[in-house]
């Protein structure tokens, strides 16, 4: 009988398999090595995304009855998945395969993390009542998008800063990758995407508290981490438009934004706690 | 003087005006929250001085640390961030709006030539034929080509996204609107909570952040409250049957869930919590010096007398789970009308430190009554809120969607008698421009394939 975690499993490993691919493709400059990277990394997609939907009806055979989106362990495999369909839809419209080392590279570390660390608990668990609401969807997947358009654009910065600092000649590994204006333009795109996601993410979590708690902002320790990462990526976005920064200024302020991203994730669950402390598992 | 004030009010404007200043502003405003998120908010003066110590009092309370989001200097550089963005919005708008507004006239082919996105080829079709083309096909790949005066040439505009730059002032009116309704709320709003026994009816709600009252117009009576559990222990649902009662007569009757708020006359309530009281006990008192033994029913916060005594007793609070030693209450007892003494008495067991005075307690029967919490609002600037959260949306996706992008096409009788046409295009887009140069390449790869052969020009 196939159950959720052996798809999950499945997917933790396929998703190496997929960094691994990605990452020989770069090293030994194939591009074959590269699509079967893409391939392996859309399979295991679907892969995940089955096992999503199974642990969903899981949930509902056990009585629980809710979406899996609900603690830590379903919002890192959440996150993987976000990270992967993100990622394969630029890599499909700009045909760049490289930059595929990053993006699977954490959605492989997001579901290792979330399987094999004894602090996430992966059993299907009841729901708060103040976590029963059709919000909790709306506010997870939104959220979730934009810290995966997030991490994308950190590789893409991690690519921008290591071919701008070494000048090859043509015909190297940076053959291999888009021209620096590509790159940072492709960076510019996908940050003011993840503006958008996190934007909404914020405002549904908004509207939702407003009707559990009375209050749209309570300046809890996540609310306000979300509100610094959204401040430095609009910092970020300003620099570009107004005052014209380009490049590497720009590709730094993204790795310091994702740096927020990953606070704003884990550091708040496990420093700072807050009303969003069930998403620690206990 | 004046030209000296003038000039100082000028240098702010001028300051305010500045996209450097939003930048450092959007830093600072992140670099406070951090340190608001690192330091617990709310905490007391003893409970500072117990976890940082003497010296720290004075300066985590000057600044405000252990309150940072409610500070006068935290709300002052939000008034600074509105300030900068009125300011840069009436230095820029007006800018935006009349490139918006200004049509061009005519098409330079020079310039054309000179844009970084351009082609030129020549075609030997006939002239009418290649102008009727060059018309059908740009408008089927880009957009409707509005034709300019010529004089004898073909020259034409099409462009896309016209408006796009103007959705950077819908973002930044979005974020005035939400900072006008938070605002407006805390001005003419309100938020508390109350604690409603089961059966009982209240009306004053105890104000968030203040150890004041404040009374609704109207009753709330908490009919029925009900939790249910998972089979783990852990709260399923729980929910308030309210009556809402105003002068007298039941005006409103609905159920209060979690997730589900009740709104009538502009105020709102939530279902947020829930707990118990105890409401009375039967207790034994075993007087140690006499030996008496007296039993008697106390009350919660009311006095009872003590049978056979001067003495008199009453339930001062209750705990659910007293240091986890089970339910627990404080009894008090004054002994002669004098000043009381209290103590806990752990209320499942029969246990050695049960004792008040002179008095060994034993609790025979307690009866508890649960109580409904209510967070309760009222919040007359949210929907400027909402409003503005709206018009962000809708701002920051127009923005990432639409590019604001512009075609120029320029077409003239190569040497007159020999029948060929020379045309240029150029093109020229605000963002995305990675995107735009493929479409650009597109449309001109299709339009040499369909009108004729190359002849040079800069194709990127």
């Amino acid at each position: 009988m196939i159950t959720s975690s052996i798809l999950l499993a499945i997917t933790t490993f396929a998703y190496l398999l997929c960094a691994l691919l990605y990452l020989s493709g770069v090293i030994f400059r194939r591009r074959t090595i590269m699509l079967w990277g893409s391939v392996t990394g859309a399979a295991t997609l679907a892969i995940q995304m089955a096992g999503i939907i199974l642990r969903w009806w899981e949930s509902y055979q056990i009585g629980y009855g809710h979406a899996p989106l609900s603690n830590l362990y379903e919002s890192l495999v959440f996150a993987a998945w976000a990270i992967m369909l993100i990622y394969l839809i630029m890599e499909y419209r700009t045909k760049q395969r490289a930059l595929g080392v990053f993006p699977s590279l954490f959605a492989f570390l997001a579901m290792a993390y979330a399987s094999f660390s004894t602090g996430v608990n992966s059993k299907i668990q009841p729901l708060l009542p103040a976590l029963k609401s059709n919000w909790l969807i709306a506010h997870v997947v939104t959220c979730f998008l934009g810290y995966a358009a997030f991490a994308v654009s950190f590789g893409i910065s991690i690519f921008y800063i290591a071919r701008q600092s070494r000048q090859e000649p043509s015909g190297g590994t940076h053959s291999l990758l888009p021209d620096l204006r590509q790159l940072d333009e492709l960076n510019y795109q996908m940050v003011l995407f993840g503006f958008l996601w996190l934007s909404l993410g914020i405002i549904t979590g908004s509207v939702w508290a407003d009707l559990a708690w009375g209050t749209y902002w309570s300046w809890d320790p996540k609310e306000t981490w979300s509100l610094i990462t959204w401040l430095i990526y609009a910092a970020l976005l300003h620099a570009r438009a107004v005052k014209g920064w380009r490049g590497n200024r720009v590709a730094w302020l993204s790795i310091i934004g994702f740096c927020c991203v990953l606070f704003t994730y884990f550091g708040v669950n496990f420093l700072l706690g807050g009303l969003h402390s069930y998403a620690t598992t206990k | 003087m004046t030209v000296q004030k003038k000039g100082f009010l000028q240098g702010i404007y001028q300051k305010l005006a500045s996209p450097k200043l939003t930048v450092v502003i959007f830093l600072v405003l992140a670099a406070a929250s951090v340190v608001g998120t690192l330091m617990p908010q709310g905490l007391s003066e003893a409970e500072i001085q117990r976890h940082y110590g003497q010296r720290a009092i004075w300066f985590i309370t000057t600044f405000g640390l252990n309150d940072l989001y409610h500070t006068g200097w935290f709300r002052f550089l939000l008034l600074i961030l509105s300030a900068n963005l009125v300011v840069c919005t009436i230095e820029r708008l007006p800018k935006t709006l009349k490139l918006y507004r200004r049509r061009e006239e005519q098409v330079d082919p020079e310039k054309l030539a000179k844009c970084s996105l351009n082609c030129q080829f020549t075609s030997n079709l006939p002239q009418d034929e290649t102008e009727a083309r060059l018309i059908r096909i740009i408008s089927e790949e880009f957009g409707t080509l509005q034709r300019l005066d010529g004089d004898g040439h073909l020259a034409g505009i099409a462009e896309k996204g016209r408006w796009s730059p103007l959705m950077v002032y819908v973002v930044h009116l979005s974020v005035l609107l939400v900072l006008c309704g938070a605002l407006v709320s805390s001005i003419f709003g309100f938020k508390g909570f109350m604690n409603i026994l089961e059966g009982e009816a209240a009306s004053e709600v105890m104000l968030e952040g203040s150890d004041r009252g404040l009374n609704l117009p109207f009753q709330v009576r908490c009919d029925k409250f009900d939790v249910s559990y998972y089979d783990n222990g852990m709260p399923r649902e729980f929910r308030s049957d309210l009556t809402l009662i105003r002068d007298g007569k039941e005006v409103l009757k609905q159920e209060l869930r979690v997730n589900d708020p009740l709104t009538y006359d502009g105020i709102t309530f939530y279902q947020s919590s829930y707990g118990a009281i105890l409401k009375d006990a039967e207790v034994e008192l075993t007087d140690r010096k006499s030996g008496a033994v007296r039993r008697l029913i106390v009350l919660f916060r009311e006095w009872v007398d003590i049978p056979g005594t001067r003495d008199r007793a009453q339930i001062l609070r209750f705990d659910e789970d007293f240091r986890q030693l089970g339910p627990a209450m404080v009894l008090l007892i004054s002994r002669d009308g004098k000043e009381p003494a209290g103590s806990w008495i752990l209320i499942d067991r029969d246990f050695h430190g049960n004792k008040v005075g002179n008095y060994h307690v034993r609790v025979l029967q307690a009866t508890r009554t649960p109580y409904t919490g209510l967070q309760v609002k009222q919040d007359p600037g949210v929907w400027l809120v909402w409003l503005g959260f709206a018009a962000m949306l809708v701002g920051i996706g127009l923005t990432y969607y639409v590019s604001h992008r512009k075609l120029w096409v320029w077409a003239e009788a190569d040497t007159p008698g020999k029948g060929g046409t020379k045309i240029i295009i150029a093109g020229r887009t605000n963002r995305n421009e990675l995107s735009f140069e493929q479409e650009f390449n597109r449309l001109c790869d299709r339009l040499q394939a369909e009108l004729g052969q190359e002849g040079g020009g800069s194709k990127p």
